[in-house]
């Protein structure tokens, strides 16, 4: 039931689609990229340092994706343009038909809460009414953000996890009824 | 407060439809109420009225011609006025070939200060008009003339012959309405008289007593019976005479419509509640958002009852300004009820309009309180109580019958209480009309046999001018006439009773008149005697007993043999062999036959034939059949009936609309499990129908069962004796069932239609 | 009592219910509804009261409204004691002190908008002419005054429960209870109703309201979890804080 793929690293793996998808469109450098991201996604989407975009390049570069090239600029440092390869750009078309996974199952509590029964740590109770906290704050933020979002998909983006976070909240309360 | 106000006033906006029906329903009741109490009124009290209206005499003597009745007023000191004396002769009128005997009463073109004649319509007496005539209203309605008609007057022997002008017609309490009492009377001037009847010795003087004291009249009239010798006085009459005749054949009527009134007013209360309770039930919550936002009980119950005290009160108005539009309109047709004795008194008045509004409020009162009990939690809509598919349905289902109906007529007694309501409200209804139809079939019957009541001759013939033995060789000789009878009438005194009643000697003891008896035998013997029960009651006798009569001061005794019915007379006849009077050499006044016709023959055309016969010489006349008159009874059943209907059909508008209400949740899912639309509007459809046909089936049976005995206690009360009751055929009776099946159906099927529209999903839902 | 000072000082409170259950008997089934539920309620405070379906939110909430009586337990409200008073004596106390919006709008359906709300006004005292102005203040307010005339059925739910909301605030109770107010509403018209009380109770408005929506939950000052008839938390919500560290539930995966 539970897939446990694993994955909570913080890093630059969910920058590495976007930014081949802005590559298709015309070739760019490190730091218009960035502008790039933060003009499309604004104050939802957590502003990358500049240091994880050139890390995910570099790396996109390893695995064939894109190419650089260093331009010559005459009074600045030089910049390196990047552009998608062929494979890069097969690689944006196949992303954007496959269908996508939703958000993965925050499944840690549900192990906590599973795990709680075998291994004799009582107070369920807090621990449910502990993530319940947690939802209610999360809400709350999401509640604040949406105040001053006015653009079509930040607004859309937070309304997306708002519903899904009240779907978590449905499936604590069923938790919690099985549970105790 | 003025938040009930709001309250109320938004609900009146919002429900006109209820409004009307109760509106409606109450000044339907009130009408009802006050036509009776009118009719009533104008049947046991139109004396009193006219009494007053025409400073009338209590006392009225015919005497023989030539009495003087100067001293009367000087040595008897209790009189307080002498009206006339005015000549007065026996005449006929002739008309479509019947002769109808008159009394010709001379009056002054000026009205006399004591009896003055009530105009109705016309004009008095003029010297401008010689053979101009005046006639009293109850006679005039009889013989169907108007101001303005022509009539042929002829005198006793029809030596004169004259053709004279209505010019007016007027209500008198002299004497009392025609045909009950005879003849009728025609006022003439003095000139007229003359000229009909120039003989002196056949008129008479008639003479008016106007007393101070009317208690004291049996003691006046023996004191001016011993003035002026027993032999000067041909006949008495007082006012409790005039007043008993005036109100005798009215009680029926009167009886009638109070009866049928007050269970409108019982059927019209039941719909009124019916249709409240089934609004608490749609408006359940409504009023429990009321009580949400603080109305306490008291208040809801308070504005429901404010409301409905409006609808009320708005209907009794509606209803007295109709029964002041209608009374004079409807009652003055009523034979022998003038407009102005029909009055209803304001005592009565006050108790109908004031009855009625208590009765309705405190009906309800129940609905109102049922509203302040609902429960404040606003989110529950009214649910219909859990049913349980009870075995019957189930077989039902098994059995194959159409689900929908099955389902249908399970659902119609899903609520108890609104069930027994309509149930209530359609049976009562029914019951009434069924009890209605069954008076009309005894109207009918008692018309067509008019025997059952007593009335086996339908035609009298005097002889008129011919010979008693002339007039029976024309009357034997009639192939329409099955048997004739020679009967006289005679008045004779009993004591203890100051006015002279009326005896008939009917045949002979060896060959007595078929009288309808109930009781005991007919007459077989000289002295023996029968009579109705009217005349016994009024009498104080029993059947065996004895009673002694002088007959123009000839003591005859007699022996109550029997009892009968005979509607003739006000209902109260006493007769006997006419070889009884001869025995006791009483003097035998000229008599008449009494003809018994052949069945199927209609009295007029018998009597027209007998006159054409005779060359006119004969005086014929139809026995009228108090049937006839009851004519106005059959316009007032289908009045009532309409009202009854109107009265069901709003019970089971509301029956059905409650049950709309509570189907609405369920045709959403109805349909989902595959129910067709026609299906489902037969569901409801056949909920309405199976209430109904509960309730008129319940009506009809019970109200045959009780339509007979009902009838014959009635006519118990009117002297006709038990057993003229007749309960509705069983042709009409299923008619009528089927008409309220239909109009059920019909009803049941109004609601549905939105749902042949309706899609599936839009009715699931909260 | 003490002056003016933090919450739990009796004095200051307006709602307190202590050892409330309702128990509920019928066809031979108990069902305790409300098993013991404490709760307190401060001036210009907004709660809100979740829980599973079933857990007797609403229950609680009709008890403290006067429209269920509690088989057991006390109510004070503004310092008196409410829980043994007549249906008559809520019904009072309902009228000018209390605003109830219900889950199905509820609105009278044989009165037009104007008269549902100036029936409120009327009710608490209001002459004719208070309450039109006062009504006439509120739907403007609330975009609804070309609407005044209209019969309730021809509004949309969110239109309807604003006019709900309107009548409930017409008299400026002490106490505003509310039982799933956007239960029945698209998510457009349920964030309309929620700003319109989260305006309200920066107003100084004290709501009490029952909900299964984790949006409208998370609006509140503090946010009572209710469970099987008894309350299992009772979780103050923080106060603005800046910076708003971004839920990670925003970061996408890849």
């Amino acid at each position: 039931m539970c897939e446990y793929e694993g994955q909570w690293r913080e890093g630059t793996t969910f920058m590495r689609m976007p930014l081949l998808a802005l590559l298709a469109k015309e070739p760019a450098h490190g730091y218009e990229l960035k502008t790039q991201l933060e003009q499309l996604f604004g104050e939802a989407y957590p502003t990358p340092n500049i240091g994880q975009i050139y890390v995910t390049l570099q790396r996109l570069e390893r695995d064939g994706l894109v190419r650089s090239q260093d331009v010559i600029q005459a009074t600045r440092p030089n910049k390196r343009v990047y552009e998608l390869t062929d494979a890069g750009r097969e690689a944006v078309v196949s992303w954007i038909d496959a269908t996508s996974e939703g958000p993965r199952i925050r499944d840690e509590f549900f192990m906590k809460l599973a795990l709680s029964e075998l291994s004799g740590t009582s107070d369920r109770l807090g621990l449910i009414n502990r993530q319940r906290r947690h939802y209610l704050m999360q809400m709350r933020s999401l509640a604040d953000l949406a105040v001053g979002a006015d653009r079509k998909i930040p607004r859309l983006l937070i309304e997306g996890a708002m519903l899904h976070l009240q779907a978590d909240l449905d499936w604590l309360q069923r938790c919690q009824e099985e549970f105790m | 407060m003025r938040a009930m106000a709001r309250w109320i006033r938004a609900d009146l906006r919002a429900s006109k439809a209820r409004a009307v029906v109760i509106v409606g329903v109450v000044a339907g009741v009130v009408l009802a109420l006050l036509l009776s109490a009118g009719l009533l009124q104008g049947a046991t009290n139109p004396w009193q009225g006219l009494f007053t209206a025409t400073r009338g005499a209590q006392i009225w003597l015919h005497l023989s011609p030539g009495t003087d009745v100067s001293r009367l007023r000087r040595q008897l000191r209790d009189i307080e006025a002498v009206a006339g004396p005015y000549s007065s002769t026996a005449a006929s009128v002739v008309q479509h070939g019947q002769r109808v005997r008159v009394e010709l009463r001379a009056m002054t073109p000026v009205p006399p200060a004591v009896g003055r004649p009530l105009m109705t319509s016309g004009g008095w007496l003029t010297a401008k008009s010689v053979h101009g005539v005046v006639l009293d209203a109850s006679f005039a309605q009889a013989i169907h003339a108007a101001v303005g008609s022509s009539l042929v007057l002829d005198n006793v022997d029809e030596t004169a012959r004259l053709r004279v002008r209505v010019l007016g017609i007027a209500d008198t309490s002299d004497q009392g309405f025609y045909p009950d009492q005879t003849p009728g009377l025609i006022w003439v001037l003095p000139t007229l008289l003359r000229e009909i009847e120039p003989i002196a010795g056949r008129t008479e003087e008639v003479v008016g007593l106007r007393i101070a004291n009317p208690a004291a009249t049996n003691v006046v009239v023996q004191q001016v019976v011993t003035q002026l010798g027993s032999s000067a006085v041909g006949t008495v009459s007082t006012w409790q005479q005039v007043q008993q005749s005036m109100s005798r054949r009215d009680p029926l009527l009167g009886l009638l419509l109070a009866l049928f009134g007050l269970m409108a007013l019982g059927a019209a209360v039941l719909a009124i509640v019916n249709v409240t309770s089934g609004r608490v039930l749609l408006q359940n919550a409504d009023l429990g958002m009321l009580k949400t936002l603080g109305f306490t009980p008291v208040q809801v119950m308070g504005m429901m009852t404010a409301e409905h005290a409006i609808f009320t009160g708005a209907g009794i108005l509606v209803g007295l300004a109709a029964a002041r539009l209608l009374t004079p309109l409807l009652l003055g047709r009523v034979p022998g009820v003038s407009a102005v004795a029909a009055t209803v008194p304001s005592g009565w008045a006050g108790i109908i309009l004031g009855g009625t509004f208590g009765v309705v409020l405190l009906a309800t009162a129940a609905p109102a309180w049922q509203a302040g009990r609902v429960k404040p939690i606003a989110a529950v809509r009214s649910v219909p109580p859990r049913g349980h598919l009870s075995r019957l349905a189930s077989y039902a289902m098994a059995a194959r019958m159409p689900p929908a109906v099955v389902l249908g007529a399970r659902a119609a007694f899903v609520r108890k209480l609104s069930a027994a309501l309509a149930i209530g409200g359609l049976a009562m209804p029914m019951l009434m009309i069924t009890i209605g139809l069954g008076f009309w079939a005894t109207l009918d019957d008692v018309q067509r046999n008019p025997a059952d009541i007593g009335l086996a001759a339908r035609v009298t013939a005097s002889p008129g001018s011919l010979t008693p033995a002339q007039a029976y060789q024309v009357v034997s000789a009639d192939p329409q006439v099955q048997s004739a009878y020679y009967c006289d009438r005679v008045e004779a005194l009993v004591p203890g009773e100051t006015t002279t009643i009326t005896t008939l000697g009917m045949g002979t003891s060896q060959q007595p008149y078929p009288f309808h008896v109930v009781q005991g035998h007919l007459y077989h013997a000289p002295e023996q005697a029968v009579a109705t029960e009217a005349l016994l009651t009024s009498l104080g006798l029993r059947i065996g007993q004895f009673v002694r009569m002088w007959f123009g001061g000839v003591p005859v005794t007699f022996q109550i043999v029997g009892r009968i019915i005979d509607p003739q007379y006000g209902g109260e006849v006493i007769a006997y062999g006419r070889d009884t009077l001869a025995d006791e050499g009483a003097p035998a006044p000229i008599g008449f036959y009494s003809l018994i016709l052949r069945p199927g023959v209609s009295p007029a055309t018998a009597a027209a034939r007998l006159t054409r016969t005779s060359g006119g010489r004969l005086d014929v006349a139809v026995v009228p059949n108090p049937a006839d008159q009851l004519g106005i009874v059959r316009a007032a059943l289908v009045a009532l009936i309409v009202v009854l209907a109107v009265i069901a059909l709003t019970s089971l508008l509301t029956a059905s609309l409650l049950g709309y209400r509570d189907h609405e949740r369920d045709v959403g899912v109805l349909r989902a499990m595959g129910l067709t639309p026609l299906q489902v509007r037969s569901a409801l459809m056949a909920r309405t129908t199976v209430l109904a046909l509960l309730a008129v089936v319940v009506g009809a049976v019970v109200g045959r069962l009780v339509s007979t005995s009902l009838i014959s206690a009635v006519s118990r009360l009117y002297g006709l004796g038990s057993g003229i009751g007749r309960p509705p055929s069983m042709t009409t009776l299923a008619a009528a069932i089927g008409l309220a099946i239909i109009a059920a159906a019909v009803v049941g099927m109004l609601p549905t239609r939105p749902f042949g529209r309706l899609p599936r999903v839009a009715v699931l839902g909260p | 009592m003490t002056g003016a000072g933090s919450s739990g000082n009796d004095g200051r409170l307006l709602l307190r219910a202590s050892g409330l259950s309702k128990t509920y008997t019928g066809d031979g089934v108990i069902v305790p509804a409300v098993r013991g539920v404490d709760l307190r309620l401060e001036h210009g405070e907004f709660v809100a009261i979740t829980g599973p379906s079933a857990s007797g939110k609403s229950t609680l909430l009709h008890m403290l409204g006067g429209l269920e009586r509690p088989t057991s337990g006390e109510i004070w409200l503004n310092g008196e004691r409410v829980d043994k008073l007549s249906q008559a004596r809520w019904a009072i106390l309902r009228r000018r002190h209390i605003g109830f919006v219900f889950q199905f709008f509820n609105l009278v359906s044989n009165m037009t908008v104007a008269d549902n709300v100036e029936l409120a006004a009327l009710m608490a005292g209001a002459s004719r002419k208070q309450a039109t102005t006062r009504r006439a203040e509120l739907l403007g307010e609330l975009g609804l005054a070309a609407k005044a005339d209209a019969a309730p059925a021809r509004l949309s739910g969110g239109e309807q429960q604003r006019v709900a909301l309107a009548r409930a605030m017409v008299n400026r109770p002490l106490l505003l209870l509310a039982d799933e107010p956007t239960g029945n509403l698209d998510s457009a018209a349920a964030m309309a109703v929620l700003r319109l009380l989260s305006r309200v109770h920066a107003d100084g408005q004290s709501i009490l309201l029952v909900t299964h929506d984790l949006r409208v939950a998370s609006a509140a000052d503090r946010v009572v979890s209710l469970f099987d008839g008894m309350i299992v938390d009772d979780a103050p919500m923080p106060v603005k804080q800046r910076p708003t560290p971004l839920p990670d539930v925003l970061k996408l995966r890849g």
